[in-house]
């Protein structure tokens, strides 16, 4: 992987409630024409239980921020180019075991402690005391730990992020394995502590780390296949357990077929129930529902806002569809050509827009209020990003553009609490002075 | 702007003015299962069952539905790409031929094709003269969703928009290169785009140079299938006012397919509703959108996500259980009935929804080894055991099963590991009259 070591000066402390935080994130790709700048600068934060939209058009940088996450990135031709993805991992409370009391202010969840100073506040966490992973540094061991374990994603179209060749119980079941072997080593009771070949051989059938000899014992010597199939019924339950909880009739069945043989709301279900197999602290949803009729659009927002709901966890919904941001989402990050150029709350984002790419979004969806003929369509279209100068990314589309939109990249910075614009109609002569208002 | 002068006119199918540009009545495809080593027919996917509209000259209808219920199918019959199994479709209606053509309709079957015979000659896409369908070619265009698979990509932009022209004969040499050149310009590009590749522009570019192949022969109606789902909201902005323009200009008549209800909204002045192949509901966009008498428009219309969001109480997305039945084997009556949240005992339950309950169950469905059928709704489920049939029996009594289901059934009997269901038969819904130039197929008849 190659991160650059030097750009780190961007990296802040995370605030108490946020979960995540994304500070100059930059992300390039090597083309033929030149570098593509196609994440350039992005900073935002994502609150502890919160949803947060990140809107854009295609090729605006939103898919490739979110991939950054869990560092699903081709590199090359990709290059992480700067900026950092702190992100605190969470664990059940030990005061409740998950069931939520004072001590975890009724999430049930605690921040992870620091593994250096044990909670006590130390350099390495900036002295919250709470476990803090650069993402875009931590070991690749490391990040396959976090991977659908404590960050999952949920893929954009679920006929072509499933394998058409395993079917859903057998892909589902890989998430157990890999995350929570141990505990279906302990359902099927195995103890811990015990040695010889056969817990050896059970350990690794259970962890995905089975040796041909392996399968074989478990094939063909009778105690062994006794226990490896009651591992195989303690993964069986956790599968049908993760597919009845999104609605999915008859799990038992489903887990039996193949991709292929089930509609596209089933199968973008099967694709939540693996990003919530584990519980994780932050799911990132890519176009969940983009694929999808309206009708059952409807049913997997109000499934993925209801299983929200009830585990605490926080989701960055990743959507061009602007009405259904709106539906969903606490606060909206709007994305413009690699930079975030608006922040807010949902509300402040729809019924106050500042900036002139949003307000253009806006207008460009058609309501019943729109006369015909009349959308008030962005000209021109999304520039090309290799090697931008700096200036506003909006200026050759903007109605409002003037000189030091040419000259210089504008800063976010805010109009409003909690409401932050890029742009220098909002912070006229420096961008770092407040607005009138 | 015209869209108010072109509101429909009450009554539309009878009244002198409009005439139609392309009726469709009964039109129908089915296509082939094949199954084994000599892939014989083992039954028919009805993408499109028997469906009856008029374009009018000028008018844009919108048609919709979720995927899967033929509304491309019926896009690709209306522009002739595909041919009908039965059903005819019929070009350049005046009021006259087609009051004809209405009337020829209404009359019983066997007296039909006599009737028919003078208007099928003069009009029948299929069936007039060779002239006459060649105009209907040129008049009747069509602009596909995907534009990075309908574009050729070996193909110069001068060659993909004047191919129409080549081939009609209208112009060659300088003069067609002009002509690309005015057509280009008129959906926003220009002479600098001539000679590119489909590859080298973005999608919203892609769209215009389809729309400009569309417009290239001048014709009355252009069928657009899904013309904006795969662009961004500023571009499809850009698109669905170049769409209006153009129309307003050139008098032109839509076939808008799509699925999303906000763009038909904006867009349509008629809206079709299809479902399982058939039409469920049609009516102007007004009408449709704020007194739906269809159950599923209703549904579609309250899943639409809403910028405006006028009323938070309404912000509840309203969402429909379940998925589209199998088209190969549609539910009797109304399609719609295995979905539909107002179902009453008269909307066709039949044997098949107990099997589809079935299947929702973890063990029952796997117990069941055999069903004879009497008829659609009548027939006999028989169990590896008794246990299972007497479960059934429970949960067909129970509240689980929807209770207009339950009062469909006029008998249900267990006899040791058979269980016996009669349903009350019920016929095809047909659609009736419910306003002025609106009609559904729904059996309440006040809903």
């Amino acid at each position: 992987m190659s991160i650059s070591k030097t750009d780190t000066t961007g990296a802040q402390t995370v605030a108490p409630a946020t979960i995540a935080s994304v500070r100059g994130l930059k992300v390039h790709f090597r083309s033929k024409a030149g570098r593509v700048h196609a994440v350039d600068g992005v900073d935002f934060d994502v609150r502890d239980g919160e949803t947060l939209g990140l809107v854009g058009e295609t090729g605006c940088g939103k898919s490739v921020t979110g991939r950054a996450f869990l560092r699903l990135l081709p590199v090359p031709p990709g290059i992480l180019a700067g900026g950092s993805v702190m992100f605190r991992p969470q664990t059940s409370c030990a005061g409740c075991g998950g069931e939520g009391c004072a001590q975890c202010g009724g999430s049930g969840r605690r921040p992870t402690p620091c593994p250096t100073c044990r909670g006590q506040g130390c350099p390495d966490c900036q002295g919250t005391g709470a476990e803090t992973l650069d993402l875009l540094k931590v070991s690749d061991k490391k990040m396959r730990g976090i991977r659908g374990d404590r960050i999952a994603m949920i893929f954009q179209d679920p006929g072509k992020s499933l394998n058409p060749t395993l079917t859903i119980g057998e892909q589902l079941g890989e998430v157990f394995l890999q995350h929570r072997s141990a505990d279906l080593l302990e359902e099927a009771g195995i103890d811990s502590g015990e040695s010889g070949f056969q817990a050896r051989a059970l350990r690794r059938l259970a962890g995905q780390r089975d040796r041909r000899t392996d399968r074989m014992a478990a094939a063909l010597w009778p105690p062994l296949r006794r226990r490896a199939q009651s591992v195989r019924q303690a993964l069986d339950n956790r599968i049908a357990a993760a597919l009845g909880e999104t609605q999915i009739p008859n799990p038992r069945n489903i887990m039996r077929s193949y991709p292929h043989e089930l509609s596209g709301g089933m199968r973008q279900r099967v694709m939540i129930a693996q990003a919530l197999a584990c519980d994780p602290d932050l799911i990132i949803a890519d176009e969940p529902t983009t694929a999808l009729d309206v009708t059952v659009q409807a049913r997997i927002l109000d499934l993925i806002g209801q299983l929200q709901a009830k585990r605490g966890s926080s989701v960055i919904y990743i959507s061009h569809d602007l009405s259904v941001v709106r539906r969903i989402c606490d606060r909206v990050a709007v994305m413009y050509a690699g930079r975030v150029v608006e922040i807010g709350e949902t509300d402040q984002i729809f019924n106050d827009p500042r900036h002139p790419y949003t307000k253009g979004l806006l207008a460009a969806v058609p309501t019943t209020r729109t006369p015909r003929g009349k959308l008030a369509a962005i000209p021109g279209s999304v520039p090309e990003l290799v090697d931008p100068k700096p200036s506003c990314r909006f200026a050759d589309r903007c109605a409002h553009v003037h000189a030091a939109c040419t000259a210089s990249d504008p800063i976010l910075s805010a109009v409003n609490p909690g409401h932050d614009v890029a742009c220098f109609l909002e912070h006229p002569t420096s961008p770092k002075t407040e607005a009138a208002e | 702007m015209t869209d108010m002068s072109r509101l429909p006119t009450p009554d539309g199918a009878s009244d002198a003015a409009p005439g139609s540009i392309l009726s469709l009545r009964g039109i129908s495809k089915h296509f082939p299962i094949r199954a084994g080593a000599l892939q014989r027919v083992v039954g028919h996917v009805r993408a499109v069952d028997g469906v009856s509209f008029d374009i009018r000259p000028g008018e844009t209808l919108g048609l919709v539905g979720e995927s899967g219920c033929g509304k491309t199918t019926l896009g690709r019959l209306a522009s002739g790409l595909l041919s009908p199994t039965s059903g005819g479709s019929y070009f350049n209606l005046d009021a006259a031929a087609l009051s004809k053509l209405n009337a020829a309709y209404a009359l019983p079957e066997d007296a039909r094709a006599a009737a028919l015979a003078p208007i099928e000659a003069a009009h029948g896409v299929t069936t007039m003269p060779k002239a006459a369908q060649a105009r209907f070619r040129r008049n009747c265009q069509m602009v596909f969703q995907d534009s990075f698979s309908s574009l050729n990509p070996r193909h110069l932009v001068i060659d993909i928009v004047g191919r129409p022209l080549r081939v009609h004969k209208e112009a060659s040499g300088e003069a067609l290169t002009e002509r690309v050149v005015e057509l280009l310009e008129q959906v926003g590009l220009g002479r600098q785009h001539l000679y590119r590749y489909p590859h080298q522009f973005s999608g919203g570019q892609r769209q215009r140079i389809s729309i400009a192949r569309a417009l290239a022969l001048d014709p009355e109606l252009i069928i657009l299938d899904e013309p904006t789902s795969a662009l961004d909201v500023s571009v499809q902005a850009q698109i669905l006012n170049l769409l209006n323009d153009l129309q307003a200009e050139r008098n032109l008549a839509y076939l808008f397919v799509t699925h999303d209800l906000s763009v038909v909204e904006h867009m349509a002045d008629r809206i079709v509703t299809m479902y399982l192949g058939r039409v469920v509901e049609a009516g102007p966009t007004r009408t449709l959108f704020d007194e739906a008498a269809h159950p599923y428009t209703r549904a579609l219309i309250a899943a639409k996500p809403d910028l405006a969001m006028d009323d938070p109480q309404v912000a509840k997305f309203a969402a429909l259980d379940g998925s589209i039945p199998d088209p190969a084997r549609p539910p009797r009556g109304c399609h719609f009935h295995t979905r539909c949240p107002v179902a009453t005992p008269n909307c066709g339950w039949e044997l098949d929804d107990i099997v589809r309950l079935l299947e929702r169950s973890e063990d029952l469905f796997e117990a069941l080894s055999d069903v004879s059928r009497h008829s659609d709704f009548a027939g006999e489920l028989a169990f590896e055991d008794e246990d299972s049939a007497q479960r059934l029996a429970q949960a067909l009594r129970s509240d689980a099963t929807p209770a207009s289901m339950r009062s469909a059934m006029e008998s249900l009997t267990v006899d040791g590991r058979m269980l016996k269901v009669r349903f009350k038969e019920v016929g095809e819904v047909q659609l009736s009259d419910r306003g002025p130039d609106h009609i559904a197929a729904c059996v309440l008849k006040d809903a």
